[in-house]
Formats: structure tokens, sequence, C-alpha cells
């Protein structure tokens, strides 16, 4: 949802060609100055939007009926963003455009297509072209400057976004690709399946790094180590960060890890695991175990440093007020109680925390 | 620019969409604060609070409030700065497509709508 697909790039291409060509044939047109600006503006944003869906014809070949519609509906919002002195405009124009947002939501959702930032983009720029197109003008004596209208408006067009917003991250949280384990985290790339001697070193990196975590067991041990909990305690696992440890940067040393992992139960924090993090960004870290040993990086999370808590960036890149969206550097757990994904899953099962505590 | 300019309405847009997004960002808060994130619960009424207050500022930008356009103005410019700080800073914040139209491209645009001394004088009235 947050990538650009291969396929798509070429759309994004042509709206922003699309973009200067539509505002010189609207200034190139006297008729222009019969319609408002609202109108004038949607007519702009159904050309970009119109390129955009031409400019997917070409790499969609292979798909015939696909193909077939992005060539439709471009042709059809091409030509629209041009006749907006025809009588009917704007009610042929918000036709296309909800018929085509509510057509892609089906899409995505019978699973032709996943989302991504070309094609979320799109639907913002025909989400306010709908907006432009449906918005009365001061000065229009037409009957539909009413109140009805108006709340029609102010109800209609944000619960067509709602709808958009929740179905476009509905379908992504449940059909992640193969390097998204799950929301918000991307995987390191790998080998698919492990060589001998990769499982030989994850198994060697497991081994020690238990041995090392061994005294942690006690999180006093950890306490006067330098880990403090990060988060809210009430729920069932705790991070704890050594804050030295991520400025001096060691990298996958066992007896160093930066965080532990907690289950927290009613007799006190229970050791669960370690976590090796990388200084910086992008940067994964040594991955001996191939696909084993993937690290992960946690991308556009809202964070919050009140209570140390975090939620995930909706589809329209926007996080709850007084939350920054961030992400944090690639990080490996190793799990050193028993977890049904194994010692070092990006997550722990609950299954696996709820054995902790329940044995607690 | 007559009396009959339609930007006012082509920002009173523009602001719906933004409390829309306010609206989902609060929603969003709304299921981590059940997991046991009290503050994500605080958070999430501030963002439908704050979503509010766009809407209401959309309708005072419909019917020419003095008051809607200056503060309309303001609330753009925090989000705005806001925005530019995060893509300055290396937080890993995202610099995606519809980050930069939400969070850069749409504050801006309701700025350069509202701008200027003709607009000041149309809503002065």
């Amino acid at each position: 949802m947050f990538d650009i697909s291969a396929d798509h790039a070429i759309g994004l291409y042509a709206g922003f060609l699309a973009l200067p060509i539509a505002l010189i044939a609207l200034w190139l047109r006297p008729a222009r100055r019969t319609v408002p600006g609202t109108a004038q503006a949607a007519a702009v944003l159904m050309a970009v939007s119109g390129a955009i869906h031409l400019g997917l014809v070409s790499t969609h070949l292979e798909e015939p009926i696909t193909s077939a519609l992005f060539l439709m509906n471009g042709v059809a919002y091409v030509a629209l963003s041009q006749a907006f002195t025809w009588r009917w405009w704007r009610l042929a124009s918000s036709a296309l455009l909800t018929s085509t947002i509510l057509g892609y939501l089906l899409y995505i959702a019978l699973g032709f297509d996943t989302p991504d930032q070309v094609a979320l983009a799109t639907k913002l720029i025909e989400l306010v072209a709908l907006g432009l197109v449906l918005v009365p003008v001061r000065g229009e004596s037409r009957p539909r400057d009413r109140a009805w209208y108006w709340a029609a408006l102010a109800a209609g067009l944000p619960l067509l976004t709602i709808v958009s917003g929740a179905t476009i991250w509905g379908i992504d949280l449940a059909t992640p690709d193969a390097r998204h384990v799950h929301a918000g985290a991307i995987l390191q790339a790998t080998n698919d399946v492990a060589t001998p001697e990769q499982t030989a070193a994850a198994s060697r990196l497991f081994s020690e790094t238990r041995a090392a975590m061994l005294p942690f067991d006690d999180w006093h041990q950890a306490w006067a180590a330098g880990y403090r909990p990060g988060g809210p305690t009430n729920m069932p696992t705790s991070h704890w960060m050594n804050e030295a440890y991520v400025k001096a940067g060691y990298v996958m040393d066992p007896r160093r890890p930066q965080g532990l992992v907690y289950a927290n139960t009613r007799r006190g924090p229970v050791l669960l695991g370690a976590m090796f993090q990388m200084p910086r960004l992008n940067e994964f870290g040594p991955d001996p175990g191939g696909p084993l040993t993937a690290w992960h990086q946690h991308e556009n999370i809202c964070f919050t440093p009140f209570g140390f808590e975090f939620s995930l960036m909706t589809p329209f890149a926007t996080c709850p007020l007084g939350a920054i969206d961030l992400s944090a550097p690639p990080m490996l757990h190793v799990w050193i109680v028993d977890n049904p994904g194994g010692p070092f899953a990006v997550d722990i099962d609950p299954s696996a925390v709820a054995a902790v505590r329940a044995r607690a | 620019m007559n009396a009959n300019t339609s930007r006012p309405e082509a920002a009173f847009v523009l602001l719906l969409m933004q409390s829309t997004f306010w609206i989902a960002a609060g929603i969003s808060a709304f299921p981590f604060a059940i997991a046991g994130e009290v503050f994500m619960a605080i958070l999430g009424a501030a963002s439908l609070l704050l979503a509010s207050f766009g809407c209401l500022l959309a309708i005072g930008l419909v019917r020419r409030w003095r008051r809607s356009r200056r503060w309309a103005i303001a609330l753009e410019a925090v989000c705005l700065g806001g925005s530019i700080l995060l893509l300055a800073v290396p937080v890993g914040s995202n610099h995606g497509l519809v980050s930069l139209l939400v969070n850069v491209a749409l504050p801006l645009a309701v700025i350069w709508l509202l701008r200027g001394r003709k607009m000041r004088a149309l809503f002065a009235r």
C-alpha cells in the first residue's frame, strides 16, 4: 500500500505529464469563464486521473479486461474534462467518478489488483474532483444550492472517503505480500530456503543468545544492566530497551542485545527473548541464517511519546493527533521460549505469551 | 476576483477531505486503545475533535465568516510546518505520494485559495 508497483509507475508519469497539458488546454478555452473555478479545477483533476488510467493500459495488456476498463475510463475522463460547459456535465462527471471509485474497491476486493501509492493517489484525486464537481458555488442560481444538498454533500463525500480508506486498508492488512509479514513490518530480502550452513549458523546464534540471556530471567539484573521498559505495562508484553547499547550500535552481539522482551505477568516480568537492533534505518544486519534470521523494519507506524505508545498510519498517511509517523531501524528477535513461529519470528505468538503468563 | 468566486467552496471541499482524513486517524487509534494503549484513546478523541473543528471551519468558509478564513489559514500553516519538519528530520517518516498530497499539497492548496487581499475583502463582508 505504501509502495509503488512497477506496473503502476507509468501511470504516475502520465499523470504528472498531463497536469501542465490540462492546465494549458483549460487556459486556451475562453468558455472556461462561463463556469466556476471549482468546475475548472475538477476538469483538470479528471484529466490527470484520465491520463493515469490511460498510462496504465500499456502495462496491463496481458489482462484484456483490465486494460479495456482502463482505456474506457481514461477516455471518459479526458472527454469529460473538456466538456465542462455541457449541461449534464456535473451529473455525468459525478456518476463517472463515483462508479470508478466504487469499481476500484470492488476490483481490489475481488483480488484483481493490490492497492499501491499510485492507486491511492488517483482515488484521492477523484474524491477531491467529486467534491469540486458537486459543491454549489455562491451566485449560481440553481436548485442544488439548498440545505439538503449541502448536507448530502457534507455527509456523502466523507462517507465515500472513509469507505474507500477502510476497504483499501482492510484488503492490504488481509493480503500482505511476501516481504510484509504483518502490518508495518518489512522483511529483509533473503534466499527462499535455508542451506545446511545457514541452519547451523541460526542454531548457533540461538544457543549463544539464550546462554547470554540467562541472567536476565531476573528482571532486576536487566534493570541493573541498563534496560528500561517502554510502553504500557498493562499489555501482555513489553520491550525493555538499553539506550547505551542502542547508541553504541553493537551489531548482533548476543551479550549486548539492544532490547529484551518480557511478558507482563502477575508475578512480574518474565523473559521471552532478546531483540537486536541496527543503528540506522534501511541498513539490515548480518543474516547468518538466511531466511531463518531475516531482520525486519517497522515502517509507517504512528508513535506518540505519551506513554510510549503506537498505532498504524492510515492509508491517507495520517496519524492520530499527537502521534508522528516514523520507522524503526531493522531488528531481529530471538525468542527463548517456545514460539510456534520459530525462535527468530517477527512476532511472538499470543498463545506462547499466554502460556508463559498462565505458568506465572 | 469577484464576489462570486468559488475559491471558498474549493477550500471547503479540501477542508472537508482533510477532516475526513483526521476522522480516519482518530478511529484508527481506538483498536489500539482497546488493546490497552490508554493514551491512544485520548489521541483518537483529540483527532476527532480536530476533525470537527475542521468541518466547522469548512462551513464557515462557505458562509464567508472572517474568523474561519483566519483560523483555516493558521491551521493549514501549522499542518504544513509540521509536515515539512517531518520530511526534513530523518526519522523514517513516510515520503510517499499520498503523504505528499495529503500533508503538503492539500494544506498548501487551502492557503493558496484563501490568501490575498481580495479574499480578505471577500470575507470581511
